[in-house]
């Protein structure tokens, strides 16, 4: 009971960062940290065995999203 | 019971529409867009509609990654 309440605490904090750093940078971890709290609610929110998958399809999804979104920050904004 | 816990997701949702609305660079409107995305899936999931969100969870990142390379082709 307690641990779905500790993800959402620590979902709202880290959104809350991200909007306040100022480096895009630095906002990256933080969109990790709310992808992973949000997948922690995914799993404990309904008591049924298909949400595992859910979870796992959304933590492949979102860490590729992010991932993408940097590798193409760090090699995109130089200009040669 | 889980009052709390859709409070907090729509906090996400409106916290990634502000951030996505005021940002200026495209980098940091994805990145509010991803949060705002991460918002919408507790409420997919709790209603019980566990296939359309596995099928969410698999097509939204393609969309950021489409939206990726126009970035990429604007700046360069």
């Amino acid at each position: 009971m307690i641990a779905i309440y500790v993800c959402a605490v620590i979902a709202v904090y880290a959104a809350l960062r991200v909007i306040i750093e100022r480096n895009t940078m630095r906002k990256l971890p933080f969109l990790n940290v709310v992808s992973f709290a949000v997948t922690g609610i995914i799993a404990l929110l309904l008591p049924h065995p298909i949400t595992i998958a859910v979870a796992a399809a959304y933590f492949v999804g979102s860490t590729l999203e992010s991932n993408a979104i940097a590798s193409t920050w760090a090699g995109g904004i130089k200009k040669p | 019971m889980n009052d709390i816990v859709m409070f907090a997701s729509g906090a996400l949702i409106l916290i990634g529409t502000a951030a996505a609305i005021l940002n200026r660079d495209p980098f940091d409107k994805l990145i509010s867009l991803s949060v705002l995305i991460a918002g919408v899936f507790p409420f997919i999931v709790e209603r019980g509609f566990l296939d359309v969100a596995i099928a969410t969870a698999l097509i939204a990142p393609l969309s950021t990654i489409f939206i990726l390379m126009v970035c990429r082709r604007v700046q360069v």
